[in-house]
Formats: C-alpha cells, structure tokens, sequence
C-alpha cells in the first residue's frame, strides 16, 4: 500500500487546488496550486507530482516539487480555475488576480480587481470564487455582495449588493444563472442572476442556532444535492428541490469544517476537512448498493421505473447511516487542515502547520 | 531564525513535542522511557535533515549574504547536534550495565567524519599506501575504534606480508569488542579478556616486533594505550573530548558514566598546554560530564540561544520527564522545564504566521500556560473573519469564555463601524452579548421608524430561539411577524400580536406612537377586530403614553401638533370602534 507523502513547506496553506485536466484527454492531474495566509508576504506556489503515467517504468512518486511562487498582497482566500491554464485568486484585501500559466516561468500575472470588496470605501476579505464554466466568475466576501465578473472586462458585470447580511463563505454555480451562497449565519441562499432583485430566491437555515457554514459543494453529477460543512463541524446534506431544513445532519468533526468535496468522478465518495486537524473520507459506496436494491423493488412493485438519479446514497443517508464508512487519513491529528483537493486517485490537503499531504486514494480512479 | 529551513524545524519538532506530551501523560516507567529516547532520536533526525537543507541551500545560493546566514545557523545547529548527542548518552539513553563507550564511540564517529573522508581518497589511490595522508588516515580511523577498516588500510599496504604487519593484524583481530559479544558478557568478563589482550599487545611491543616500522610501532603503542603517544597524536582527534572517548577506547573501556569527568580532566590539560582555550562548547560538555545539567542548560540558554529558545526548551522538557531535573520551583514561579517552554513559545508567539504552534506549547505549560495564551489572544490583530473564527476555537477548547467574548465583540464593532449592521448583530448574537445586542436592536428600530422598510430581513426572519436574548429584539422580530401577518391579511392575528406587544411594554416609548398607528387601518376595518376589552386595553395604552409625554419637561421631548393630532385622531378611532364593539358584543348572535 502506498504511503501519504508529507511535505514541510514553510508556509500555513490556506488552499489547495489541482490544475484541471481536459476533460477527453487521458492525462492525470499532477500540477496543483497553493495559497497561503498570515505570513509577512504570502504566495501561491504552483507545484507538480510525479504520477507516474506518462512513463510506466517510472515508479509514482507523491512528493510535490515546487515550480514556482508568486507574492500576493494580504491573505490567499480562494483559488479558482476558469480554464486550464487561467487561476483566479482572492484576497483578503479584497482584490481579485488572474494568472496564467506559462510553459517558462510557470505562472504569469495578467490581471487584478483591485478592492473589488469593500465597505465604506475600507477593503474587507473577499472570502470566495466560483466558476460557471465560461468567462464569467462569482465572487463574495465579507461586505455580503455578489459580485459576478467576466475575466475580460475590469468592471463587473453585475453587483448584488445586498445579496447577505452576513458575510458569505463560500458560493458555487449551481446551473448556468443560480448561484448558491453559505453564509456566516448558518444559511443557504440561492440566487438567480437572470432577476433584477437583490433577494434570494430560496433561503435554506441548518438550525435554529444560527452557526456559521464554511463551505459547500454541489454532487458533481446530481447538482441539486449539495453538501455543507459548518463552525461546528457538522456535514449537512441538502437537496435543494425538497426542504427548507436540511435532510441530513451527520456529525462529524470536533471544530470547524473548512472544505467539503465530492470526488468529481465517483461522487460516492466525500471528504471533509477541519480546523480540528482531521482529513475524513466518506465512504458511501455501501449505502449505494443498498438504495439501488431499494429502487428496484419499487419499481417490481409499483411497474415504474425510477430514474437513476434518484439513487444517490447521499439522498437516503438517514435510513443507511450504518452503511456510511468514515475514515481519518492523516496519521496524527495537530494544526487546522484549511483545504482539500481531490483529482483521480490523489486527494491533497494543506495544512496551518506548514504542510501539504499528497494522499493516495485507491480504487476511486 | 525564522527563515524557511528553521520554520520546518519548528513545523516539524512541534509534532514530536505534542506527541510526547501525550506519551508522558498516558505511560510509565520502562515504555515511557523508550518513548524518551526515541523522540529524543527523532528531534536529532529533524535537526540533522535541517542541518542538511542548509548545507544545500548554503551550496546553491547565489546570494552572499543568504549564504553567510546559511553557514552562521550551520554552526549552531552543528554544535546543538553535539551537544544533544552527549546529553542523550548521558542522561537519556542510559544502559542498564551502565557503560557507555559504544555509545561514545558512536557519538565522535558521527560528528567527527575526516578519517572517513581521508580513508576513502587514500583508498582510492593508485598507490594508497604512498599516498602522504595514509597513516593519518589509518590513525583517525584506530582512534575511532573502526577495527576493520584500519585493518583493511593496513592490508594496502607493500609490506604487509611483512611479520611485524601480520602480528599487527592478528593483535587488531583479536582485539575484544563490545558488540561482537552482543552484551552476553559481563562487564567484569569483559575487562578480563581486555586486559588478557592488551597484556599481549605489551610483550609483543616490549620484545620489539615493530621496531622497524616506527608507525606500526606508534599504532602498538596505542593500543596498549600509553599515555605518551596520545599526546603525541592528539592533534589527529581535534578536541578534547575526542580524545577521552579515543583514551577510554584503549585504556579504560569499561568506564562508566560517573567516572568519566576523571579522565576529562587530563585531556582538557593536554589541550591547554597547547595553548587553546575553553570555548562555550567545551564547557557545556565538560558540565554534562560533570553531570552539573543545570548548568548545561544555563549555558546553552546564553549561547545557543539567540533568536531562538528551541534547543534548550525541548532539550530540557526530555531531561525533566526524564526525572533528570529537581523538580523544585524557580524563585521566580514555575519550574525550569516551563519556564524555558515559555520562552521558545514566546518567541514563536512574536512571529506572525507560527504563533498557532506556540499556543500548543502553552498548553503544556500548567502554572503559567493559560495566562499567557489569554494575554496573547487580547493582543491578536483580527484582520478577517477567518481568523477570528480561529481563535474563537481556540478559546473555546480552552474555555477561555471572555476572550470569546471580547473577540465577538471587537468583531461586531469592526462590523458596526462598516455599516454592516447584519453581521454585527450576528456577532453579538453569538457572544450572546445582551447589552450590544439591545443598542444594535434600537438602532434597527430608529432605522425602521424613519424608512419605514425593513433591513437584514435574512437575519431577523431567521434568529429562532436566539430574538428572546434582548426585550427589544424579540419586540423587532415580533414587530416585523406583525407586518407580515398583516400583509397576509390575517387581521385578527395581526391585532392580537400587536395587542401583546404594546401589553408586555416590550417597545421602546417612543415607538409606541407608531405601534398606536399602526392599530389605525385595524378600528377603522369594517368588521370589529378589536373586542372591547383590547380597546380598553389600547385606550389605555394611548392615555399612559400621553401622560407621560405632558409630564416631561423637556421642550424637545413633547409631542408636535402633527403628532397631537394624530393621538386625537386615534382617539376618536378608538372610541369609534369601541362602540361598534360593544354593539357586536351585545347582539345575540345568529346561529
């Protein structure tokens, strides 16, 4: 069995992102970028495993090397890529950067929104990015606007200025004009940008505590399942077309979830991080075996066919929790894990002591 | 000291600390003590892999200055590396019979690496034995107690068919050593064959086997272990402590710990006539030889610790779980262990990206750990949320409750300075901080009164059990669910919410005027809404508030005509409706 590599970087990484691979091609993701947050200067450095597929005699080797490094100005929040060679980075200054990548020097700045985020004419942490999957960006901080972006123009296309009243953490596209939005006060807001208003269309509570959600994730292949991690830890999974509460609570780390990440091409599986120190993968796979089972008796007996989609083990967690398999893959629990990444068969993560941890995760290609 | 190569060490070694923490809290005795010595081991590895990273760094760099800075902490990690070696073998890594020369031996091998080096270019020769450092080479090797490779150096040599050469290698052959026996022996045992082999190496130099070879006869010479050759040679071991673990090799191998500051002290003269000097090193060493550790690590502290308390602190936290240290309180509070742990803490706390690592450390401080951890996170600088939420979680695994507190409120401050009143209040909120949250709630309600709309609808629609913290929160949720009754048409809830509100007194005065018109479009409904006993209870209301108002003498405080009027207008309203009441009320209804 393949070992986790670890790799001291000098630097607390605040996010973790691979480079995406075209989607026809067969090549595997092995460049990934970094961010890191409260240093004197902080950077985003770009990195690359040796995956061993270009060359089969070539053993596999997880320990990152580092291409190159660029500085940022205030914390690195988030990291996203619009294509495959262009990365958006946010900060807690409130600026917004592009990048490109470039065969020479690795990355190459091209473009800055400077305090894109700010309130009475002070910056505050722009805290968030999403792609939608063309030109366009959706980014959000702690002013509680949303801002979207085309990447080709300096000024944005539209600004929702009073889309929160809280600080909004982490957003994603759910379709090609709703955003979905967690906030600092436990909330899930869906957006639809093709409407004149600044309110939600739907807003979606945890519970009456009100405690702050970090992150949210939407099931790669179902996008009306989403997935959200909050201050205390807790997994929510939600399907959006249903409740107002969330469907299932699963209790999971002791602290704060930063990330949550579906596997994009086998989304049976999930994996959480927390500021506890922990890095987990759910396995559901087992529960699949058992809602597929379910499906097919209803359909002998109602002579209906039920559509596949209906299938996800996410959906009937509540009834087959027993089936769901945790595991903890990082060998001793110590400083927060800010950030997850998983690309076929290497999860990564990014730790505030100073660490990046390329996991191998088999079977799951 | 904090450059990216020492930053790893800190990363790293923060680890082993905490897990050793665990160790010593959970085990005991013999498990605890080899628990001791391997993490003991593991902060020697890390240092030794830094140590490397900078040999490379210090290689590659283009850069002067880095390249000076390089090689100055190579040298203080290289003497740490020593000293840590020799306080390992001393104090933590003890052997049941008490001897220590293998130990040693190991110790001088690691850090001592010419012979070595010297050995494989003479090796590598085409004529190795004409080569002019060859019985330099030969010399170190011996004096480091590496038998065989002397052995194989002596082999290269052309005379070695020679019967003196011979002799040599059986005498080398047979020398008695440690780890041939694998510890079956006892040590008086093994003083015995030593000495049955050295008596050998007497008579077969005192019949003048070697005479011809002068350098073969110096190599007899050693190992009979004469005292005058070692001074000839003590130049090939450098320093002082060399050359007692080399005379204790050939002289007295079955040492023991407590003995060994004896020999010490005729090696340190034999360097002193020489005309070197004592430096801090030798006298750290020479302190651990004398087993005098608090002086070891009082020293250390002023010498090896510029810029960072990182030696010392973990070097002391092994000797005191170690049981090494006294255990008696400084005059100036805790003992010596938590002391220097919250120097390096300190110094880790200054830093602006490793002071999460230094909390840990605190941790591990019991009289003093929690005081700190509290003063530094009052002193914390809160640029983003982010963060704030991470020293929120710090505070509360320590149930540090004012300092959740404090941060909630400095938060919510931040946010009330920017205008973002929704997030302020979900910051007081969260501190559950009833007298911030009723000032934000007023300065909601003076917003509504002069808009008339409703702001952070998303927060207030949404508070749950957290609207009863403040009178006047719940008075704003219950005063917005009252609109939207309303807007919803559901006038007899609608009243009756508006009814309990004016009853429980929950609203501020001022705002009663407008809680009072609010009733208006209600009496003025063609159906009664109101019974007559709530228009009681309302003319009560409108009378309490006009007394109180003429009873004020502040001119700016009474009512303007525009308001009389409208009280008299609500007035007129409620004597209306109470008559419709009492009508409706009086009809038998139809059933």
């Amino acid at each position: 069995m393949e070992e986790l590599n670890l790799k001291f970087v000098s630097q607390k990484i605040s996010k973790i992102k691979w480079q995406p691979v075209p989607k026809q091609s067969l090549k595997v993701a092995d460049t990934f970028v970094t961010g890191s947050w409260d240093d004197d200067v902080n950077k985003i450095c770009l990195w690359k495993v040796n995956s061993g597929v270009q060359d089969e005699n070539l053993q596999r080797d997880l320990e990152p090397q580092k291409i190159c490094e660029a500085a940022i100005e205030g914390d690195v929040t988030d990291l996203c890529y619009v294509a495959e060679d262009q990365l958006m980075v946010t900060s807690s200054t409130g600026s917004v950067c592009m990048f490109k990548h470039n065969n020479h020097t690795g990355l190459e700045f091209c473009s800055i929104w400077k305090g894109l985020h700010e309130m009475q004419g002070e910056s505050v942490s722009c805290t968030c990015i999403g792609n939608r999957g063309d030109d366009m960006v959706a980014t959000s901080g702690e002013d509680g606007r949303l801002i979207i972006l085309n990447i080709n123009q300096t000024k944005p296309v539209r600004i929702q200025d009073n889309a929160d009243s809280c600080t909004i953490n982490s957003l994603t596209f759910l379709t090609q004009s709703e955003i979905l939005t967690v906030n600092s006060f436990g909330q899930l807001k869906i957006f639809d940008i093709r409407r004149d208003s600044d309110q939600p269309v739907n807003i979606f509570s945890v519970n009456e505590d009100n405690t702050p959600l970090h992150c949210v994730d939407k099931h790669p292949g179902q996008p009306h399942i989403v997935a959200a991690g909050g201050q205390d830890g807790m997994l929510t999974i939600w399907d959006i077309r249903k409740d107002k509460y969330p469907m299932t609570l699963l209790e999971a780390h002791s602290a704060a979830m930063w990330e949550v990440k579906f596997h994009p091409s086998n989304p049976d599986h999930l994996f959480t991080c927390s500021e506890d120190g922990s890095l987990w993968h759910w396995d559901g796979s087992a529960m699949n075996i058992l809602t597929n089972l379910v499906a097919f008796c209803w359909v002998e007996r109602m002579y209906t066919i039920a559509p596949m989609s209906e299938s996800s083990p996410w959906i009937s967690v509540e009834s087959s929790r027993h089936k769901l398999e945790i595991n903890s893959l990082l060998p001793n629990k110590s400083l927060p894990v800010n950030s997850l990444d998983i690309q076929d068969s290497i999860l990564l993560c990014g730790t505030d002591s100073e660490t990046i941890y390329t996991v191998p995760v088999p079977n799951l290609c | 000291m904090h450059n990216p190569v020492t930053r790893k060490l800190v990363n790293e070694t923060h680890n082993i600390f905490s897990m050793l923490q665990g160790q010593v809290a959970s085990s005991t005795g013999q498990h605890l003590q080899s628990q001791l010595v391997l993490s003991s081991k593991q902060y020697r590895a890390v240092l030794k892999a830094c140590s490397m990273e900078l040999i490379h760094l210090a290689e590659t760099t283009r850069n002067e200055q880095q390249k000076q800075k390089c090689e100055e902490q190579l040298e203080i990690f290289e003497m740490i590396q020593l000293i840590w070696g020799f306080c390992q073998i001393l104090f933590i890594e003890i052997t049941p019979d008490g001897l220590l020369l293998n130990q040693l031996l190991d110790w001088i091998k690691w850090h001592f690496t010419e012979g070595k080096q010297l050995a494989v270019e003479v090796i590598h020769d085409d004529l190795p034995a004409q080569h002019p450092a060859y019985w330099e080479a030969t010399f170190r090797l011996l004096l480091q107690g590496e038998i065989d490779s002397v052995r194989k150096l002596l082999s290269l040599n052309e005379s070695f068919q020679n019967e003196a050469f011979l002799s040599v290698d059986e005498l080398l052959r047979k020398m008695p050593q440690w780890t041939h026996y694998h510890h079956a022996l006892s040590a008086a045992e093994f003083d015995m064959k030593w000495r049955h082999w050295r008596e050998e190496c007497q008579r077969r130099y005192e019949e003048g086997h070697y005479s011809a070879f002068p350098d073969l006869e110096t190599l007899v010479m050693v190992l009979c272990g004469d005292e005058n050759v070692f001074s000839d040679i003590k130049d090939m071991c450098g320093t002082w402590y060399h050359l007692l673990v080399s005379k204790m090799l050939f002289q007295n191998p079955t040492v023991r710990a407590a003995d060994l500051h004896f020999y010490a002290e005729t090696c340190i003269e034999e360097f002193n006539m020489s005309g070197s000097r004592m430096g801090e090193l030798d006298n750290i060493l020479l302190a651990a030889i004398q087993f005098d550790i608090h002086q070891v690590i009082k020293d250390s502290s002023v010498f090896l610790s510029t810029g960072s308390w990182w030696f010392v602190a973990h070097i002391t936290d092994l000797l005191h779980h170690c049981g090494q240290l006294d255990t008696q309180n400084l005059p100036y509070g805790s003992n010596l262990r938590e002391f220097l742990i919250l120097e390096y803490a300190t110094s880790l706390m200054s830093h602006k990206s490793l002071w999460q690592v230094g909390i840990d450390y605190l941790d591990y401080c019991t009289v003093f750990g929690r005081t700190y951890v509290k003063q530094f996170i009052n002193h914390m600088v809160l640029d983003n949320e982010k963060k704030a939420q991470k020293l929120l979680h710090i505070c509360q695994e320590r149930n540090l409750q004012d300092e959740v507190q404090t941060i909630c409120k400095v938060m919510g401050m931040k946010s009330l300075r920017l205008g973002r009143l929704g997030s302020a209040l979900a910051w007081f909120l969260r501190s559950k901080d009833v007298t911030a949250t009723s000032k934000l709630t007023e300065r909601l309600i003076e917003d509504y009164s002069i808009c008339s709309k409703f702001q952070y609808t998303d927060i207030l629609d949404n508070l749950g059990p957290a609207m009863f913290l403040s009178n006047r929160l719940t008075f704003l949720v219950k005063y917005r669910e009252f609109h939207k009754l309303y807007e919803k048409q559901e006038t007899p809830e609608a009243a009756s919410l508006l009814l309990s509100l004016l009853e429980a007194r929950l609203a501020p005065r001022t705002f009663w005027i407008t809680l009072l018109q609010d009733a208006m479009p209600l009496l003025e409904m063609d159906k009664v809404i109101f019974s007559s006993s709530q228009t009681y209870v309302l003319m009560h209301c409108l009378e309490e508030l006009r007394h109180e108002l003429d009873s004020k003498t502040d001119i700016s405080k009474k009512l303007t005509n525009m308001e009389k009027d409208k009280l008299d207008l609500l007035q007129l309203c409620l004597t209306r409706n109470l008559s419709k009441a009492i009508k409706e009320e009086g009809t038998i209804k139809s059933s």
